[in-house]
């Protein structure tokens, strides 16, 4: 059962295969680079401001501010990876070799994806294995965290495939990283808590799409957040769906990929 | 279709659709880009199995919207297109097809070897399959010693090669060949000539595209002109000059085209 099903995905298993060599063979750009940004973030902001913010909700700031930083690191990872791979693929055309083979679309969609998913999880481990022993950050909600942690790779591996089939440039795939999913992390309450933002900000801020993965995240880490985690998680999990269908539809289609 | 068949690893590819379908049939093939180009209107062709067939006509005459039909890589208007008996589409069909394209679309991450291991992977092979399969063709293709040199930092030969060795991993049934020797100096083109001979002196079906008529001529055991996407005519190159009333296959060209 189990050799009938891995010979029938074996395309599947290489291209997702070839999408993690491209990561490990970039390892210093792709994993440390990440990772040692953001944890320079845990430490400069932690150990400086924590000295100021003692603590938020009853948490100390070195912990608060790790879920949030975690989760960015992560998703930024999922979405450039994947924008970029996909649209080096187009661009010197290579992506032909895998549009020609005998692969489903759902497989060339979820091998392209796959890619962006392991490099954003070992940004993760990485990161929470240096924060746990400097922060003391706990794990209280490991379910939630971790239906949050796949929400958010589902949500932007494929925006990032989305994007790297539709750009034209690789100023686009910057564009979507620098000044959409960059701002609206920092505005997502990753270093305070919005509940303390004055009216119209706190307002706004629930208008922000990551603010709520943010706090699916922060409930997962620390057992609180400033939403409920059900609405946290059904906020990600609409976009993602939004998302993976919208990826889905263009792989279905080979609108973009294919003239 | 059994599972294994899926990927077209199932089936012999002796017998493909039963033996007696033709390798190619193209049936009002039409393609007009989103922004109205008609590059392929209501194309008809059909090449036998175990032929080594030539298309010749300028640029944007409409050979290379014709292979991407083939091979999946574009979105047909309408028509149908059928690799020995199977839809085009189908996985069984891709796993026939072998392509090796005119533009050098070498992934720029991967090695000599890795580039033919993936490759293979993506048609199904296993692990162990790919890797004996790799060293037969980095041994056919004199790529040995380049086998761990990343795409970019090949010649423009041994990429050309690289293209043609990736083309044939997986086995295919039906080799398409886009301008195979495009660029490439007179020594290796032989070279390339000599590899694509024997390729079809082993039974595989051969569409090749080429702007060097004498390269048609040397090769192909039938030719078919095409122009503005229409078919304008097919068959030995000795037939076309009689019907041409040409001496050479330049000739024939240049009138064909109405470029004298």
């Amino acid at each position: 059962m189990i050799a009938r099903t891995l010979e029938r995905h074996r395309p599947l298993l290489w291209l997702t295969a070839r999408e993690v060599l491209r990561v490990m063979k970039l390892w210093t750009q792709t994993v440390a680079a990440p990772v040692v940004s953001a944890f320079l973030f845990i430490l400069v902001f932690g150990l400086s401001l924590g000295g100021r913010i003692r603590h938020i909700d009853g948490v100390d700031y070195k912990a608060f501010i790790v879920p949030g930083l975690v989760v960015m690191a992560m998703v930024q990872a999922a979405y450039s990876n994947n924008s970029s791979s996909v649209f080096q693929a187009r661009f010197d055309r290579y992506i032909h070799d895998v549009l020609a083979a005998p692969m489903r679309n759902w497989q060339v969609n979820l091998g392209l994806s796959l890619g962006g998913a392991v490099r954003a999880l070992l940004i993760g481990l990485c990161l929470l294995a240096l924060a746990v022993p400097v922060t003391g950050v706990p794990v209280h909600q490991p379910l939630e965290l971790c239906l949050a942690v796949a929400l958010a790779l589902a949500l932007f591996s494929s925006l990032g495939l989305v994007v790297g089939i539709y750009a034209e440039n690789f100023d686009h795939h910057m564009f979507v990283n620098n000044i959409v999913i960059l701002p609206l992390t920092f505005l997502g309450g990753v270093f305070y808590s919005v509940n303390r933002l004055p009216s119209p900000w706190h307002e706004l801020s629930h208008a922000n799409p990551i603010f709520y993965l943010v706090q699916a995240v922060r409930y997962g880490f620390l057992g609180t957040a400033d939403v409920p985690v059900g609405l946290a998680l059904g906020v990600t999990a609409a976009l993602a769906a939004a998302v993976v269908g919208w990826s889905a539809w263009l792989f279905g289609t080979g609108r973009r990929l294919k003239a | 279709m059994s599972d294994s068949s899926e990927n077209g690893r199932g089936r012999s590819p002796e017998t493909p659709g039963g033996g007696r379908d033709p390798a190619l049939a193209l049936a009002a093939l039409t393609k007009r880009y989103d922004d109205g180009v008609l590059a392929l209107d209501e194309f008809d062709l059909t090449i036998e199995a175990g032929s080594f067939f030539g298309l010749l006509g300028p640029n944007g005459a409409g050979k290379t919207t014709l292979i991407s039909a083939v091979c999946n890589l574009i979105r047909i208007t309408g028509g149908q297109i059928r690799v020995f008996g199977e839809p085009h589409s189908t996985m069984l069909a891709r796993r026939w097809i072998g392509l090796a394209e005119q533009d050098v679309n070498l992934d720029r991450f991967l090695d000599v070897r890795e580039t033919l291991l993936y490759h293979g992977g993506y048609y199904g092979l296993t692990r162990a399959e790919a890797q004996r399969r790799a060293r037969e063709m980095m041994d056919v293709f004199d790529l040995s010693a380049k086998a761990g040199t990343r795409a970019p930092k090949l010649s423009g030969g041994m990429r050309r090669r690289l293209l043609l060795a990736r083309a044939l991993m997986h086995e295919p049934r039906l080799v398409i060949l886009d301008e195979p020797t495009a660029s490439v100096d007179f020594e290796l083109r032989l070279e390339l000539w000599r590899y694509i001979r024997r390729l079809h002196g082993a039974g595989t079906t051969i569409l090749l595209t080429t702007h060097y008529l004498e390269e048609a001529e040397e090769l192909c055991e039938e030719i078919a002109l095409i122009r503005g996407g229409r078919l304008i005519a097919r068959d030995t190159a000795a037939g076309l000059r009689e019907a041409y009333e040409a001496d050479s296959l330049a000739d024939v060209y240049v009138k064909a085209m109405g470029t004298g």
